[in-house]
C-alpha cells in the first residue's frame, strides 16, 4: 500500500512535467501541423537558465550556489521560474521567426527536418563552453526540504510511512495553475479563439482578418515558457544536471511527445490527459515489472494507441479531402 | 500478358512484343556492374593500405558503412518519402546479431572466438554469412516496424522508428556480460544465452575483426546496385509515386502500404548487414549506444544533403560527411552545429538536397538521348 | 469473362439499355460529420458508354467518385463491378479491377517525367516481381520495354509523345490534364471516371477534348463517367445525365430531359422551378 501511494505520487508529479511539456507540442502541432522537435531542447534551455540565473543571483544573497546550507527565500525560485520563463519564451519566438515562418507553405517533412536541425543546434550550442559547457551540474536546491505531510500505513507487523515532499507539491501545483491558466486562454478568450480558428483553418482565418503570424508567434512563446517551467521544474525534483546533449533530456521531450499523441495531437486536455497516462504507465511499469525498461513501456503503448486509435484518446478522425 | 482476369482483352494496345532481345536480355550485363563491383573491392583490398596507409583504410572503410547505411536509408525516405529516423537501431540489430554469429560461432567450430583463416578463409565466410543473417534479422524487425507505417502518416511514423532506436538501446543495454572461454561456453546450455550475452552497456567487445575493403566495398556494391535497379523500374517507381503523392499512387493501382513496407524490409536489410561490418570493425566495439538517435541522425543528414531519391548525391555526402570530421578532429565540438546550420540551411534554400531526385550522370542524359535519337 | 460477348452485342450510341451493366451502384451514402455529402446514389453504368454527372458545386460528385475508387467507404448501400463488388476494397484493388480515374485537382507524379506517369499505371498489368528487377533478368528487360512501348504509344495516341521526358510538372495545364486521361488509361480500364476535364481550357481546347472523349471510348471500349460544369460539352457528347443536388439525385435522363427539368433548371439557378429562364 505505501509503495502504491509513493509510486501514485511519483507519477503525479512526473505526469505534470510531461503534460506541460506535451502541451507545446500539441499546440504547434494543432496550429502547423509539425513536431517541433526542437520542443524538447526548450526543456533543457530552461533548466539551464534555471542553473545559470541560481548560480549568479544565490552568491548575492551570500549564499553558496553550490551547497546552500540555508534555503534562499522562496521568492528566488519564483524569480528563476520567471525569468527562464520569459527568456525561452523569447528564443520560442526568434527561432520561430527565423527557421521556421519561412517555411509555412513547405512540406510537412520540410519543416520536420528543420525542426530536427534546430534541436541539434540548440543542443550542441548549449554544450559550447562559452555557454553551460560539456559537463554535467548540480542544481542548488531553490526550495526548503519541507515535508508536506507524513502517511503511515501498517499492515499487520510493520508500519511505512510515505513523505510528500514540497518539492512533489510545488510542481504539481504550479503545473496545474499554469495548465488551468492555458485552458482558460485558449477556451475563455479572444486571443485563444484566434488560435483555434487558426489551427482549424490558416487560410480561412486569415481571410477573416485574424493576424495569423502573431498567433503562430504566440504560440511557440507560450509552449516555450511552458517548457520553461517544466526545465525548471524537472531540475528541482532531479537537481543532477546532465549536459545539454545528453540522451536524457531528448528522451524526456520524446516522451512528452508520445504523451500528446497518445491523447491526441492539437488537443489541448488531449495533451493533459496524456501526460498522466504515460506517466503512471511508466512508474507502475517501472516499479511493479522492472525499472529497467521503463522507456520501452512508454514506446509499446504509444504504439497500442496508435494502431488501435491513430487519433489518440480525445483526438477527432480526420479524412483527408480528396 | 494481362494477370488479370478482369481486365478485358480489347483494351490491349499491342500484341505481346515478341522482337525483343539480344544484347540487353543477357545474363551478363545484368551482373556486369556486381562483378566490375568486386573487382574495385578487390583492388582497394589489396592497394589502398599499402598506398595510403591505415589511417586513410580506416576512413575509407568507416565512409563505404556509411554509404550503406545512407544510400539504404534512403529508400525509405527518399523514394517512398517516409522519414525513418531510427535507421542505427536496424544497424545495431544486425550488428548484435552478426557478432553472436561470429562470436559464438567461432567458439563451437573452432574453439576460439579470435580470427581464423585469411583472406576468404574460413573465418571470414563465417564473417559473411553472419553479416547476411544480421541482415536478415534486421529486415524481420524493418517489416515489424514497417507495419504502423500503413496506418501513420509520415511524421508519426518518425516517432515510431525513433522508438524503435531507443527500445533497441534500452534492451541492448540490459543484455548479460560477453563469454570469452570458450570451454565454458561449449559445456554450457543454451540457458547462458539469456539474456544474451553480448557485453550490456558496455558493448560487444573482443569480436573477430573481419571486416575489410573488400567486404565494405563488396556491400556497397550491391546496396549501390539494388538502390540503383530499383530505382529506374517498375517496383521503384511504385515506391516514387508513393512519396509524390499517396492518393494518385492508389488510384493508378499502387498498393502503398504494400511499397512502404518493403521499403523498410530492404533498407532494414541492408543497415544490418551494415551493422555487422561495422560490429567487427577493428577499432570499433559495437555498444548500445550505436542504435540511439544520435547515429540515426548523422544518416539522416546524409540523405537530406545528398539529395532525397539521388543515389550518387547521398552516396557522395556520405562519404565527405564520413571522411571531413575525421580531417578536422580539432573541431569536433562544431561539427554538429555545422550539421545543423545546414540542415536548416538547406530546408531554406534548396530543400531538395543537393541534387534533388537526379543522379550525377542525369546532368548528361538529355544529351545522350539526343545522340540516340540521332542514331538510326 | 463475358465482357466480350455483352460488347459483341452493344451499340453503344444506339442508347439502347443494355442487358448486364457493368458498374452496378445502389443506394451508396456518405456523411462527413454533419454533411450528407451524397444519399442514397444510384448508378448503372453499361459497357461503352458516356454518361455524364452535374450538379452545382459542392453538390457531391467529386465525392461520389471518391466513393466508386474506394477513397472513401460509403456509410451504406452496394457498388458492384461486373459481378464484384467493391465495397470495402482499397482504391488499388478497384484499380485493378477496372475503374479508373482522374482527379479535379490534377494529382500527377510532378517529379516523374510524362513517361513515368504513364508507365507507372501500366505496370499494374506488367510488373515483373522484385528479384527479376534487381537481377536484370529478360523478362525484366521484356516487360520493361513492353511497358515503354504501349505508354508511348498512349502518349502517341494524346500528342504527348514529344514531351515524354520532361517533368509532369513541367507541362502546360492543358497538358497536364491530358497527361491525367492518358495515365488512368494506361491502367486498362473498363470504366472511367473523369472529374471535370475541361475545367480550365479555352473553347478550342475543350472542341478537341470533348473529340477526344468520344475516341477514348471507341477505340478502348470503355464507360465513361463524366463530370464537368460545362453544360454545352456535356450535353453534347453525353448519352445519359445523372443530376446531384445537395447530396442527392434529382433527375437522370437524357440530356432532353434533363435540359428541360424544371428541378435541374432551379437546382442550377437557386430560383422556383418556374422561373423559365433556361440556363442550357
Ligand atoms: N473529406 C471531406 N471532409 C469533409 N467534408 C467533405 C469532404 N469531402 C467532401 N466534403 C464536402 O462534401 C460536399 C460535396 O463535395 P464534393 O467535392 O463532392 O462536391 P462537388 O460536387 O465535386 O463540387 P465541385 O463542383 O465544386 O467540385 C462539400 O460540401 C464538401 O465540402
Ligand atoms: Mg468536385
Amino acid at each position: 500500500m505505501a509503495d502504491l501511494v509513493q509510486t501514485l505520487i511519483t507519477a503525479l508529479a512526473i505526469g505534470s512535467l510531461y503534460a506541460l511539456i506535451a502541451l507545446g507540442y500539441t499546440m504547434v502541432y494543432g496550429i502547423l501541423k509539425f513536431i517541433n522537435f526542437a520542443h524538447s531542447d526548450i526543456v533543457v534551455l530552461g533548466a539551464w537558465i534555471s542553473y545559470t540565473l541560481s548560480s549568479k543571483l544565490l552568491p548575492r544573497l551570500g549564499l553558496d550556489p553550490h551547497n546552500p546550507v540555508t534555503p534562499p527565500p522562496i521568492w528566488v525560485a519564483a524569480v528563476v521560474l520567471i525569468l527562464s520563463m520569459i527568456i525561452c519564451g523569447l528564443i520560442g519566438f526568434v527561432i520561430e521567426r527565423l527557421a521556421y515562418k519561412p517555411l509555412r507553405r513547405a512540406p510537412r517533412l520540410n519543416v520536420l527536418i528543420t525542426a530536427i536541425g534546430v534541436s541539434l543546434l540548440l543542443q550542441n550550442l548549449g554544450q559550447l563552453n562559452f555557454m553551460f559547457g560539456a559537463s554535467p551540474q548540480k542544481m542548488p536546491a531553490l526550495l526548503p526540504g519541507w515535508e508536506i505531510a507524513t502517511l503511515t500505513f501498517s499492515d499487520g507487523e510493520s508500519a511505512r510511512s510515505v513523505v510528500i515532499n514540497l518539492v512533489d507539491t510545488v510542481i504539481f501545483a504550479t503545473s496545474a495553475t499554469l495548465m488551468l491558466l492555458l485552458q482558460y486562454l485558449v477556451f475563455r478568450t479572444k486571443l485563444g479563439t484566434a488560435m483555434r480558428a487558426v489551427s482549424f483553418n490558416p487560410d480561412n482565418a486569415a481571410l477573416l482578418g485574424i493576424p495569423v503570424d502573431r498567433v503562430v508567434s504566440f504560440t511557440f512563446v507560450l509552449g516555450s515558457a511552458l517548457a520553461a517551467a517544466a526545465g525548471f521544474l524537472y531540475v528541482m525534483k532531479y537537481p543532477g544536471m546532465n549536459q545539454p546533449a545528453h540522451t536524457i533530456w531528448v528522451l524526456l521531450g520524446l516522451k512528452a511527445f508520445v504523451a500528446a499523441v497518445i491523447g491526441g495531437i492539437g488537443n489541448v486536455r488531449g495533451a493533459v490527459l496524456g501526460g498522466f497516462v504515460i506517466a503512471f504507465v511508466e512508474q507502475f511499469g517501472a516499479f511493479y515489472i522492472s525499472s529497467n525498461y521503463r522507456d520501452v513501456y512508454v514506446f509499446a503503448l504509444l504504439i497500442v494507441i496508435l494502431l488501435v486509435r491513430p487519433t489518440g484518446l480525445l483526438g477527432s478522425p480526420l479524412r483527408e479531402k480528396v | 500478358m494481362p494477370r488479370d482476369s478482369t481486365q478485358s482483352p480489347q483494351t490491349r494496345l499491342t500484341p505481346a512484343n515478341s522482337g525483343f532481345s539480344g544484347t540487353t536480355g543477357n545474363a551478363w550485363y545484368g551482373l556486369f556492374p556486381l562483378v566490375a563491383g568486386l573487382a574495385m573491392a578487390t583492388a582497394l583490398q589489396f592497394i589502398l593500405p599499402g598506398a595510403a596507409g591505415p589511417y586513410y583504410s580506416r576512413i575509407v572503410i568507416d565512409a563505404g558503412i556509411a554509404i550503406v547505411l545512407a544510400v539504404s536509408l534512403n529508400i525509405v525516405n527518399g523514394m517512398t518519402g517516409q522519414f525513418s529516423i531510427g535507421h542505427a537501431g536496424f544497424m545495431a540489430l544486425g550488428g548484435y546479431t552478426a557478432g553472436i554469429l561470429t562470436h559464438y560461432g567461432s567458439m563451437l567450430l573452432w574453439g576460439s572466438a579470435g580470427r581464423h583463416g585469411g583472406f576468404l578463409g574460413s573465418g571470414e565466410l563465417l564473417f559473411a554469412a553472419s553479416c547476411l543473417a544480421g541482415g536478415l534479422i534486421s529486415a524481420v524487425a524493418g517489416y515489424v516496424v514497417g507495419l504502423p507505417s500503413l496506418r501513420l502518416r509520415g511524421d508519426y511514423l518518425a516517432i515510431v522508428t525513433l522508438g524503435f532506436g531507443e527500445i533497441m538501446r534500452v534492451i541492448l543495454q540490459q543484455t548479460g556480460r560477453v563469454i570469452d572461454d570458450a570451454e565454458k561456453f561449449r559445456s554450457g546450455g543454451l540457458s547462458q544465452l539469456i539474456p544474451p550475452p553480448v557485453g550490456g552497456a558496455v558493448g560487444f567487445d573482443g569480436l573477430p575483426k573481419y571486416t575489410s575493403l573488400f567486404w565494405v566495398y563488396s556491400l556497397v556494391t550491391v546496396t549501390v546496385v539494388v538502390a540503383y535497379r530499383l530505382k529506374v523500374s517498375s517496383p521503384g517507381r511504385a515506391m516514387i509515386s508513393v512519396r509524390e503523392d499517396e492518393i494518385a499512387a492508389q488510384a493508378m493501382g499502387v498498393d502503398i502500404a504494400r511499397q512502404k513496407v518493403m521499403a523498410f524490409v530492404i533498407a532494414a536489410f541492408f543497415a544490418g548487414a551494415a551493422g555487422g561490418m561495422f560490429a567487427h570493425e577493428s577499432g570499433v566495439i559495437i555498444s548500445p549506444r550505436d542504435a540511439g538517435f544520435q547515429r540515426s541522425f548523422d544518416y539522416v543528414i546524409m540523405t537530406v544533403l545528398g539529395g532525397r531519391g539521388s543515389i550518387s548525391g547521398v552516396l557522395i555526402a556520405a562519404a565527405v560527411l564520413t571522411a571531413l570530421p575525421e580531417m578536422l578532429r580539432d573541431f569536433e565540438q562544431y561539427r554538429l552545429i555545422v550539421y545543423a546550420l545546414l540542415l536548416i540551411m538547406m530546408m531554406l534554400v534548396r530543400p531538395q538536397g543537393l541534387f534533388g531526385i537526379h543522379e550525377i550522370w542525369d546532368l548528361f542524359a538529355p544529351f545522350l538521348r539526343r545522340q540516340q535519337k540521332a542514331a538510326p | 469473362m463475358t465482357a466480350d460477348s455483352i460488347h459483341s452485342t452493344t451499340q453503344p450510341d444506339s442508347g439502347i439499355v443494355q442487358l448486364a451493366p457493368l458498374l452496378r451502384v445502389s443506394d451508396i451514402g456518405i456523411s462527413f460529420g454533419g454533411l450528407k455529402a451524397v444519399q442514397q446514389f444510384s448508378l448503372s453504368l453499361p459497357q461503352s458508354v458516356l454518361y455524364g454527372l452535374i450538379g452545382p458545386n459542392g453538390a457531391g460528385k467529386t465525392t461520389v467518385f471518391n466513393l466508386l475508387t474506394g477513397v472513401y467507404q460509403p456509410d451504406s448501400g452496394k457498388m458492384n463491378l461486373s459481378d464484384i463488388s467493391l465495397i470495402g476494397r482499397k482504391p488499388h484493388q478497384i484499380t485493378a479491377a477496372g475503374i479508373a480515374r482522374t482527379f479535379q485537382n490534377i494529382r500527377l507524379f510532378p517529379s516523374l517525367s510524362v513517361l513515368d506517369n504513364v508507365r507507372l499505371a501500366g505496370q499494374l498489368r506488367s510488373s515483373e516481381g522484385l528479384l527479376h528487377t534487381l537481377l536484370r533478368t529478360s523478362l525484366h528487360h521484356q516487360s520493361e520495354a513492353e511497358l515503354k512501348q504501349r505508354a508511348m504509344e498512349l502518349l502517341e495516341i494524346f500528342e504527348l509523345q514529344h514531351r515524354a521526358h520532361e517533368l509532369a510538372g513541367n507541362l502546360s495545364y492543358g497538358h497536364q490534364r491530358r497527361l491525367e486521361i492518358v495515365r488512368a488509361l494506361a491502367t486498362s480500364p473498363r470504366v472511367l471516371l473523369l472529374d471535370e476535364p475541361a475545367a480550365g481550357l479555352n473553347p478550342q481546347e475543350k472542341r478537341s477534348l470533348a473529340q477526344s472523349i468520344r475516341e477514348i471510348r471507341d477505340r478502348f471500349q470503355v464507360a465513361i463517367l463524366l463530370i464537368e460544369h460545362d453544360m454545352g460539352l456535356v450535353m453534347d457528347i453525353c448519352e445519359r445525365i445523372v443530376v446531384l443536388d445537395h447530396g442527392v439525385t434529382i433527375c437522370e435522363g437524357t440530356p432532353d430531359v434533363i435540359q428541360n427539368d424544371p428541378q435541374v433548371i432551379a437546382a442550377y439557378l437557386g430560383a422556383a422551378p418556374d422561373s423559365g429562364q433556361n440556363i442550357f
